[in-house]
């Protein structure tokens, strides 16, 4: 079996530069969104924080916060582990390797342009959509480059028969510019009249979570857990249909953001109809992966704590479209919760899974420190839940004082009754901010041993490699 | 994956699929909404925004006021946006189409601000704006880098902030708006929902019911 | 929420226990099975049916009840089955007329409705606005001119053309004429009746066009 199971490690060994850099960076990235999120939090129970500063107001705040989450960690990672796994069960070297290196690069600087710009008010201000105009196209370009290699994976793959990681894998990469593209027309070149902008954004908010976000991130669970546990998916013969609901059926959601908005009545009711039909999707995922949780080791713990996530944000997303429940859950932290239970718990978390399983073969070692490793294990976890649980709380507190009054609300009151709650989330953002700052350091101490180990000019025989593989 | 091409296919049919559905159709549906035509007005409204709050509505979206401020309101019979006094009537499609870039916001931090300047009995004046902005207020930052500290030699520039107590600036020094907080403000005070569209009005339900029950 | 992982337990290497070669081939085989080989009916698919045939029955009944007709100018998603424009509340013409009275008519006959002596008349509890809706109608279509008897006072004003007809100077449409009307006979204490569209639709396309009216010529006219 050891054989068996080390047999991508030449191909690993070939892809590691690329993927490395782009891991890197995007850990890199969530440390910063991290800092940024934390000024954020702070700003909403202390709004004197850098108050003074033009280029830090909550709402610049905010939207570097989820830029440097997405397109920052989300993307880079998302995209590192997609073409990994592409790679990988292609069976064959990546190739165009320099490509997604060049891709790298403009695609971070692309990202540093964005923020930069936000921070100076250029803001295109939509959801996920914050990239300023003139980073727009850069951005574009940079992905381009990058996914030559997902389509030569494609092209060159050694093997006729399809796996589930590589539909959803196929799927992200080749849906991403299209989206990306429309949502640039759209709403920057030739800006679509009024209410229509909302109803865009609204449609590209989702397709890049149900399409390019949440496909890699089941890509890396479909791969990663019957991988770790050696045994075939129960019901997997199930799991296309699971795969071509959230196809067809994901884009569809994003109009339960304008219920009772000025969008016409149809356009929320199909979201909130199409809510309800992806309770198919999650049904599928629970039936293949239920018997596959566990936390025996971190890939496995977290990739488990990701799924699970993943499968209560679809439920929260089913019941809060719902028009009597939005009717309160609208407008409050409560949207927030459930935004971070679907990028931080669902996707950031079986990214970090596979992030543990997939850097260690990249690198030809085993991380560097188990200390690290385990507080980020700790940390990430009870930051997760705290920022959730608090989000929650505060947004049920919010909703209480401003939509249950009968007469205009005192704002005041409305910032009391959620201080404590945001409090809460400030320190959950602390936890996470530390939790990946280990990581960051893990990260860097774990590869950094291949700059000497690079020069030696042998990076394939590793003699504590093969004893820990075998 | 045997079937390629098909997959592929299937991919780009789905994503059309949804694009022709939310984006093509509402964009059929939508895109030509012209004005609405008053002949007892004779005016059209919803009326464009004159050119200062255009200018002001950039600084509200480059502040990222989007953040924490909706600009719509739910249905009198939806929620209780009525009761907070944010206006008494459902915003439409047809209040935005003169606006470059409509802020409808997703979060209510702070207060809707559809009907800002157009509430009743009493809206928040010019110089309310201005103190509100210079002095922020319980969750709302103050935003001081929008005002200028100068010296006064003679008169008191007429735009100064009449500020007391603690907040006053010394005797020789005055707190002005910069252009910035100025246009801002006048955008701040074109905010309101003057005219009642017939798709802004409430569905009257018993009546058609009955209408229905005589035929 | 599961617990993390043990402390004593390894975070540095995750082992695989299957190769990518491997796992393709296990599950491709599953892929292209059929449950019910070898007898062995599963329940899965029938409750995997009934469960999707279960969402999107919901859905689509929920998308029927609630589509607000697909109408793009409809934003109340519990509209009763009609068409938009029915669907609407009718502007009342009291607060139309009120509009339109104010906005011309209260220069002359004044916000009281009382009028100024000799000149304008008052519309207050007068006889012309109360009575025939006919020869009011015409008043406000196409004008007024020379003396009038109203509450037995005289007065000689000239009232203006607001009909949509030639020569007028505001071109009331006919909805608006019946709103300013049924506003004047049913404020300031008058109790008359409303007066139609229909009716003012039907007096100006008989009349057409034509100079102003004398209160003689009025006067035979029921």
């Amino acid at each position: 079996m050891s054989t068996d199971s080390n047999d991508s490690t030449a191909i690993d060994i070939h892809s590691r530069g690329p993927l490395v850099l782009l891991l890197g960076s995007g850990v890199l990235w969530l440390v910063i969104s991290g800092v940024l999120a934390l000024i954020a939090s702070i700003q909403l129970h202390t709004p004197t924080f850098f108050a003074d500063c033009a280029w830090l107001t909550f709402g610049r705040a905010q939207a570097l916060r989820e830029t440097a989450f997405v397109y920052g960690w989300l993307a880079n990672v998302g995209l590192a582990l997609g073409l990994w796994i592409a790679v990988r069960l292609g069976g064959e070297a990546m190739r165009a390797g320099n490509w997604v290196v060049v891709g790298a690069v403009f695609w971070n600087l692309g990202v540093s342009l964005s923020l930069v710009g936000i921070a100076a008010g250029d803001a295109a201000g939509h959801t996920f959509f914050q990239i300023p105009s003139y980073a727009q196209p850069l951005l574009l370009i940079a992905y381009g480059a990058i996914g030559v290699a997902g389509v030569l994976a494609w092209t060159g793959r050694r093997h006729e028969t399809g796996f589930a990681s590589q539909w959803y894998v196929f799927a992200a990469l080749f849906l991403f510019p299209w989206l990306f593209s429309v949502a640039q027309v759209t709403l920057v070149w030739l800006p679509v009249r009024g209410v229509l902008q909302g109803i865009v954004a609204g449609w590209f908010a989702q397709g890049i979570y149900s399409l390019w976000l949440a496909p890699l991130a089941l890509a890396c669970a479909y791969y990663l857990l019957p991988k770790i546990s050696g045994r075939v998916l129960p019901a997997y013969q199930f799991a296309v249909f699971g795969f071509w609901t959230l196809i067809v059926v994901g884009c569809w959601t994003g109009g339960r953001h304008l219920i009772g908005g000025p969008a016409p009545a149809w356009i929320a009711t199909v979201a909130i109809a199409a809510c309800s039909l992806m309770v198919f999707h999650y049904f599928v995922v629970f039936l293949n992966f239920r018997s596959a949780l566990g936390t025996k080791s971190s890939a496995l713990y977290f990739t488990s704590f990701g799924l699970l996530a993943y499968l209560l944000s679809g439920l929260v997303e089913a019941v809060i479209s719902l028009r009597g429940v939005a009717l309160h859950a609208q407008f409050t932290f409560v949207e927030q919760a459930a935004q971070q239970l679907s990028l931080y718990g669902a996707v950031s978390m079986v990214f970090f899974g596979a992030l543990y399983f997939a850097v260690p073969r990249l690198v030809g070692k085993s991380w560097a420190s188990s200390f690290l490793a385990g507080g980020h294990v700790s940390l990430v976890t009870v930051g997760v839940v705290l920022l959730v649980v608090a989000l929650t709380a505060a947004g049920f507190a919010q909703s209480q004082t401003m939509f249950g009054a009968t007469q205009p609300a005192k704002f005041a009151d409305v910032a009391s009754a959620t201080r404590p709650w945001l409090l809460v989330a400030t320190a959950a953002q602390v936890a996470l901010l530390l939790g990946n700052l280990m990581l960051l350091v893990n990260f860097a101490q774990t590869v950094a041993a291949l700059v000497p180990f690079r020069a030696a000019g042998n990076p394939v025989s590793r003699p504590a490699l093969k004893a820990v593989l075998s | 994956m045997k079937n390629g091409p098909l997959f592929f296919f299937g991919l780009f049919a789905s994503l059309t699929f949804s694009f022709a559905g939310v984006v093509l159709f509402s964009n059929y549906q939508l895109g030509g909404l012209a004005p609405y035509y008053d002949d007892s007005e004779g005016k059209s409204f919803p009326e464009r925004l004159p050119g200062v709050a255009a200018r002001g509505q950039m600084v509200y979206r480059d502040l990222g006021c989007i953040a924490c401020h909706t600009q719509q309101v739910r249905r009198p019979s939806f929620g209780n946006d009525q009761a907070q006094g944010w206006g008494d009537r459902q915003s439409v499609a047809r209040d935005y189409i003169h606006q470059p870039y409509p802020q409808l916001g997703a979060a209510r931090i702070g207060q809707d601000l559809t009907n800002l300047a157009g509430r009743k009995p009493s809206a928040l004046d010019a110089e309310d704006l201005m103190k509100l902005l210079y002095l922020g207020q319980g969750a709302m930052p103050a935003y001081k880098f929008l005002f200028q500290d100068v010296k006064v030699s003679g008169q008191v520039p007429k735009t100064a902030l009449k500020l007391t107590g603690k907040n006053a600036p010394s005797p020789s020094h005055a707190v002005v708006p910069t252009e910035r907080a100025q246009v801002l403000v006048a955008y701040l005070l074109s905010l309101k929902t003057a005219y009642d569209y017939p798709e802004s009005r409430p569905v009257v339900k018993t009546a058609a019911k009955a209408e229905g029950a005589h035929k | 929420m599961s617990t993390p992982p043990s402390p004593q337990g390894d975070h540095r290497f995750d082992s695989a226990a299957n190769g990518d070669a491997e796992l393709l081939e296990s599950h491709a085989k599953v892929a292209g099975k059929q449950t019910d080989e070898k007898g062995n009916f599963s329940l899965l698919p029938l409750g995997l049916i009934f469960g999707s045939s279960a969402l999107i029955f919901w859905a689509a009944v929920y998308v029927t009840k609630f589509s607000g007709h697909y109408d793009p100018k409809m934003f109340d998603e519990t509209a009763p089955p009609s068409t938009g424009v029915e669907v609407v509340a009718k502007v009342d013409p009291i607060v139309a007329g009120k509009k339109l009275y104010l906005s011309a008519c209260v220069a002359c006959h004044l916000p009281d409705g009382k009028g100024i002596a000799g000149v304008n008349p008052p519309l207050a509890g007068a006889e012309w606005v109360l009575g025939s809706e006919e020869r009011l109608a015409r008043i406000v279509i196409h004008g007024l001119k020379g003396p009038i008897t109203v509450k037995g006072n005289q007065y000689n004003g000239a009232m203006p053309v607001f009909g949509k007809v030639p020569g007028s100077g505001y071109n009331w449409s006919d909805d608006k004429i019946a709103a300013v009307l049924t506003y004047i006979r049913q404020e300031w204490g008058n109790n008359g009746s409303a007066v139609s569209t229909e009716l003012v639709a039907a007096i100006r396309t008989k009349e057409g066009g034509r100079k102003e009216w004398t209160a003689e010529e009025l006067l035979q006219i029921p």
